[in-house]
């Protein structure tokens, strides 16, 4: 792992237009080439509003979000070129085939020709989807979209994989398959942010995590690190995951 | 039963009306204030001014008409033209509510016969119909009734109650084949393509039809013989005119001679034949409209069929931002037949109707016509000034490059927002898409024009040339519009082109654009250019606009993509 941070959030915050409370609150992190970071939390902890953030969908009230050295408010085009973006229910365009789907995408992140026919046929056949790459996505079951997705933000090599609920409608065979591309993907150097509530995979597949709660981070490091500081050797992350989180409630 | 259908009705109205989610945010967060006041100013003027104009038009039509004793017929002609009209758009409100509603999904597996749910959206419709014909229609009823001198109570009871039941015979009319049609066509594997095929072949038939009620009107030589059959009764044109569609008679026997046997006679015929439609309806869907919807879930997957090493065959083809842009935006619109069915109405309507014009109405007179309007001095320059304006008016009316970013709804404005691409880019590729597919549609109504009015060669390609650079000027501005307030909440695919006030704003960047051609156009003649000058200078000033908004693409596309949060 090395200690270039490819992705580097300073004090970012964002309140909704109408909210009462910022849906996240001074949020500070950094993740580094070739480390698979799990960001945690509850529900409405500000998981998603992050992750929008980071990918430019939204834009933050305060603070600095690098993306590979980009400010992504200042430099929106050239931070979104080092980011593969899945979202938590990735609706696509259901009137294109899976192919054209690709080739829109490749188009724009400037994949080139013989790349992209080398690219696509790879990660089509690793996700089993090269017999319905012609078919419309409309035909596709909710897992086939969610590889797609996957297949489109994976084309360019992202430096960062960004993934909201990645595991959510995946097959245990494609849920390990992706496990391991994940993985694959971070020994070349580039980096994997991904939200997840299940908690079992955040811990064997995760190097480093961080938890939120309302909006805050509330803890951050390595799961063996979380458990030194909390001096319970035996605790699981579910156990911290929840100590923190309903620390956070009551307070 | 009835509870259920009325609470699924409730439901529908509500989110169709946007009731709920307009308390929430006006009345319980306050936000969001101006759209309720920019809706009542904007949308309410407009229709007031509307009102107020087909009154005054229905009361000058109704003195010349009373003056040979025909007053009634202009609540026929009134009638006629609002039903033909609900007949026209019904067929696509009804494809698109019945078929494409994103709630399908929901109220399917719910436990309620086929018929409970075609009553609650068939709801829809019409609610939306009497929201259009009230502004249409009740201007006509208070004026004829203010001029005939009607008494008031029978003639206001009649007319609410013709004014409820009004739609109900051409929705009835237009849901029947599009129920049957969507059955039919969801046998294929071509279904999308199908269902726009056969819209597009019911709206021409209608309009054809339309053009056959007119003709009703007398031909040349036919006049003596017209008005001796007139003069014989009052109202007698009642029935000329509503001959090809009856329930129009009823419906203004039932208003002109309400408060008596004959009009009450009248009013129970026209609603018991709205009841009957509707009730053949429900007993038709019964049997039909889930087949339909069902086909509609299951996407033509030929998985089983193709073998793997073709899709390795597949071409990728590598090509610039824009131009990757410009063709998902061309994909994405004409596979889906809401869009189609709304945005290229017009490049089947002006076609058919010239054709119709033409052929239906072909007499002696006609042909003499025709001889006249050849003979206009710089019928060529004149012919390339229409085939522009044919191209902006076709532009303006399609709601394409209005309706761009609003198209893609919440469910998949993440795609582009997620490229990276700047927002120059994203609104140039989705203009340049916009251009092509109008141009395109453009070119049947400009074949045919050339066909009837024989134009020099160069006229027709400068018409296409000029059409193409005032069409852009639109497609730029509608994107950017459309950019900067994208309409990405919604419930079915009409609604993000029909309801979109996007397309309403589109109309009015139209017209200022074709008054300062107006005026530019003046001074060339008050500067005495002659007619290719005119076109020259035409051809400038779209130049000199087109820059000054590229220029403005490039300013502010960036910062309007930028702000758009979702």
């Amino acid at each position: 792992m090395s200690e270039v941070a490819l992705l580097r959030l300073e004090g970012v915050s964002k309140t909704y237009r109408g909210g009462t409370r910022p849906a996240v609150d001074n949020l500070s992190l950094e993740v580094r080439a070739g480390e698979i970071f799990g960001f945690l939390g509850p529900n409405g902890a500000g998981k998603t509003t992050t992750i929008k953030m980071v990918v430019g969908l939204l834009k933050a009230d305060r603070g600095t979000i690098l993306v590979n050295g980009h400010d992504v408010a200042r430099d929106s085009v050239a931070a979104k070129a080092d980011i593969g973006y899945v979202p938590d229910n990735p609706d696509l365009y259901d009137r294109l085939t899976g192919i054209e789907y690709l080739n829109l995408v490749a188009d724009i992140f400037g994949v080139p020709r013989d790349e992209r026919r080398r690219r696509v046929a790879e990660l089509l056949e690793m996700f089993e989807l090269e017999s319905a790459a012609r078919d419309i996505i409309q035909s596709y079951s909710h897992g086939m979209k969610q590889k797609l997705a996957l297949t489109g933000a994976l084309l360019h090599e992202p430096r960062v994989f960004i993934l909201d609920e990645p595991m959510v409608g995946l097959d245990p065979r494609a849920s390990r398959l992706f496990k391991d591309m994940m993985r694959s993907h971070c020994d070349k150097g580039h980096t994997v942010f991904f939200s997840t509530h299940i908690l079992e995979v955040a811990e064997r597949l995760c190097d480093r995590v961080g938890i939120i709660n309302r909006g805050r981070l509330v803890a951050c490091g390595t799961v063996e690190e979380l458990r030194n500081r909390r001096k319970q050797a035996d605790e699981t992350l579910e156990d911290i995951f929840l100590e923190l989180t309903e620390a956070g409630e009551a307070s | 039963m009835t509870r259920r259908v009325l609470s699924l009705v409730l439901a529908q109205l509500n989110m169709n009306f946007a009731i709920s989610h307009s308390r929430y945010y006006y009345l319980k967060k306050r936000q969001r204030l101006w759209e309720p006041v920019l809706i009542v100013l904007g949308i309410g003027g407009a229709a007031a001014m509307l009102a107020i104009g087909i009154y005054t038009a229905a009361s000058y039509y109704y003195s010349a008409a009373a003056a040979v004793g025909q007053g009634a017929v202009t609540l026929t002609l009134g009638i006629l033209l609002s039903q033909v009209l609900v007949l026209i758009l019904g067929f696509v409100l009804v494809i698109a509510v019945f078929y494409f509603s994103n709630d399908l999904g929901i109220l399917i597996p719910f436990p309620l016969r086929p018929a409970e749910v075609l009553v609650s959206k068939f709801a829809v419709i019409l609610a939306n119909e009497y929201v259009g014909l009230a502004v249409f229609i009740v201007p006509v009823l208070v004026a004829y009734g203010v001029r005939a001198g009607v008494s008031a109570v029978p003639y206001v009871v009649s007319s609410v109650l013709v004014f409820l039941a009004l739609p109900v015979v051409p929705l009835v009319l237009a849901a029947i084949p599009a129920i049957l049609l969507m059955r039919v066509v969801g046998l294929s594997r071509r279904k999308d393509t199908l269902a726009m095929i056969g819209g597009f072949l019911f709206i021409a038939v209608v309009v054809v039809f339309q053009f056959l009620v007119q003709t009703k009107a007398p031909g040349v030589g036919e006049e003596a013989e017209f008005l001796a059959k007139m003069l014989a009764t009052a109202d007698s044109l009642v029935d000329i005119v509503g001959a090809r569609f009856p329930p129009s008679i009823w419906a203004t026997k039932a208003l002109a001679l309400s408060g008596t046997w004959q009009g009450l006679l009248n009013l129970g015929i026209f609603l018991a034949v709205g009841a009957l439609g509707f009730v053949a309806l429900l007993a038709i869907g019964d049997r039909v409209f889930y087949q339909g919807v069902l086909s509609g879930f299951e996407a033509g997957a030929t998985r089983g069929a193709r073998r793997v090493g073709k899709v390795r065959a597949a071409t990728y083809v590598s090509r610039s931002p824009v131009v990757s842009l410009a063709v998902a935006e061309m994909k994405l619109f004409t596979r889906t037949p809401v869009f189609v069915l709304n945005g290229f109405t017009g490049f089947v309507i002006f076609p058919v109707m010239l054709v119709a014009m033409f052929f239906v109405r072909s007499t002696p007179e006609m042909a003499r016509l025709w001889d006249a309007l050849f003979a206009i001095p710089g019928l060529a320059a004149i012919g390339t000034l229409v085939i522009a304006g044919y191209f902006f008016i076709l532009t303006a009316m399609s709601s394409i490059p209005f309706t761009a970013f609003s198209r893609e709804g919440r469910r998949n404005i993440w795609i582009p927002r997620s490229f990276p691409a700047t927002g120059k880019t994203v609104a140039l590729g989705k203009a340049v898409g916009a251009e092509i597919m109008i141009a395109l549609g453009a070119i049947p109504g400009v074949a045919v024009l050339e066909y009837l009015v024989r134009l020099p060669v160069l006229s027709v390609v400068a018409g296409i040339i000029l059409g193409i650079m005032s069409s852009f000027v639109l497609c730029v501005c509608g994107v950017l519009f459309d950019m900067w307030r994208p309409m990405l909440n919604w419930t079915d695919q009409q609604k993000a082109v029909k309801s979109n006030l996007n397309v309403v704003a589109g109309m009015l960047v139209g017209v200022g654009v074709v008054g300062l051609l107006g005026v530019a156009v003046s001074f060339f003649i008050k500067l005495g250019f002659p007619a290719w000058g005119i076109v020259a200078g035409v051809a400038g000033v779209l130049a000199i606009l087109l820059a000054a908004l590229m220029k403005l693409l490039g300013t502010i596309a960036d910062k309007l993509w930028s702000a758009l949060e979702i």
